[in-house]
């Protein structure tokens, strides 16, 4: 029965029957590589929003891989009904959250320059480093996944794997941000640049998942009148910061990009 | 009527569209209030104040079988023609007014797919953008035979 397979944990099932993982790859569910993997098949393929002839074929497929013997039919799939692609069109206030994950990703576009500069350097230039990581506690950290914690994510069951997996990523953000941080201050320059790597592989996935997967995942379940009350949460908190704030940590990525980019095309 | 403008091209769909089950018994209205037509409504009026609102095209709810239980329900309403309603600058500072004085939520402009009916959502957006509070815009888009074409948050 597919019931049995849907409702057991995604890294269990990947581990029996680690094919499953491939199939799930194909379908773009990047599964495997997750490290906390306690979500729910069922859940995995259910944030992905799948047309109904996708979803039973992957799950037809999945099964078939898992219980080779097992007689069960191939879902009737209509080839000539072409599914359109669909865009995603998010709520306004996951819209500012996507635009702002365009500033952090500037910022993780930098990363490889800035270690090698690191490294090609005589000393640490610390001042550097810290600004990097203000950029990162300030504005990735405090001004925007603030209001994914504190706001957005009450919206959903916050217990749910789901979420809780973007906690972890989180967390461990900021484990490799502390480490960063103890390589600047000790002159560390491999601890410098396997944290900051590791930051920006991490965030990297985590941005893709929250923009393509969770975001449209929550905007779906959200009222209208939810929609609403999410934006004047998220404006009163932009606004306790005030306008300065995003301004500045822009400016602070144009000036590195200018620096760095130009030391690239050199 | 010339045929050259979709928005009053004359179609007849009578055979075509799918008439659905028969039903029995009474739907319920959502309506919650009165006036409806946008002229007519006032912005100070407690049914708008911090409420979710719809901006309907006139020809909307006659083309959308389900418009009470899917769209009306839980929202308060205006109703307008964007192609032949007078004086519609007074739209726009009632838009304005809602957004600002009634501090509404969020506001819904649905319009029928003709041309024509975009002039709406221009209003819309006209009047949000003459606001200062700041407010979730979307756009509901219906099909000639009262299908949804679009549902977008603009």
């Amino acid at each position: 029965m597919l019931s049995d397979i849907q409702s057991r944990e995604i890294k269990e099932v990947i581990e029996t029957c680690p094919e499953v993982g491939n199939i799930l790859e194909e379908y773009g569910i990047g599964c495997v590589p997750c490290s906390v993997g306690s979500c729910y098949l069922s859940d995995v393929v259910g944030i992905h929003n799948l047309d109904p002839q996708t979803e039973a074929t992957l799950m037809y497929r999945i099964e078939k891989a898992m219980y080779p013997d097992r007689d069960i039919p191939e879902p009737k799939v209509d080839l000539t009904k072409k599914v359109a692609p669909k865009e995603i069109n998010y709520s306004p206030a996951v819209r500012n959250l996507v635009e702002e994950h365009v500033l952090i990703k500037r910022m993780l576009a930098l990363i490889p320059a800035i270690t090698d500069y690191v490294d090609s350097s005589d000393g640490v230039d610390k001042e550097l480093i810290m600004g990097c990581v203000d950029f990162i506690r300030g504005y990735a950290d405090k001004f925007h996944h603030m209001k994914e914690e504190d706001i957005l994510f009450k919206y959903v069951d916050e217990l749910g794997e789901i979420i809780q997996v973007m906690y972890k990523d989180h967390d461990t953000g900021r484990n490799h941000v502390r480490q960063a941080v103890e390589g600047a201050e000790s002159g560390n320059k491999a601890q410098i640049r396997e944290h900051l790597f590791g930051y920006k592989e991490l965030l990297t996935q985590h941005i893709k998942k929250e923009d393509e997967i969770l975001y449209p995942w929550i905007d779906r379940q959200l009222t209208d009148k939810q929609v609403g009350e999410l934006f004047q949460k998220c404006s009163a908190a932009d606004a306790s910061v005030g306008e300065e704030l995003p301004r500045r940590y822009e400016k602070f990525i144009i000036d590195l990009e200018e620096k760095f980019l130009k030391e690239v095309s050199k | 009527m010339s045929d050259c403008c979709p928005g009053s091209k004359t179609m007849d769909f009578s055979e075509k569209t799918d008439q659905g089950d028969s039903e029995t018994g009474k739907r319920p209205s959502q309506l919650r209030q009165w006036p409806i037509q946008l002229h007519l409504v006032s912005p100070q009026a407690p049914y708008y104040q911090e409420k979710d609102v719809m901006l309907v095209a006139d020809c909307v709810p006659f083309a959308l079988g389900d418009f009470h239980k899917d769209f009306l329900k839980g929202k308060s309403l205006a109703i307008a023609c964007p192609k032949l309603d007078s004086e519609q600058e007074i739209y726009v500072e009632k838009i304005k007014s809602l957004i600002d004085d009634a501090k509404i939520n969020t506001l819904t402009v649905q319009i029928m797919q003709v041309p024509c009916c975009s002039g709406l959502v221009q209003v819309a957006k006209a009047g949000a953008d003459k606001a200062t509070r700041k407010i979730p815009l979307k756009q509901v888009v219906v099909g000639l035979e009262g299908d949804i074409l679009s549902e977008d948050w603009i």
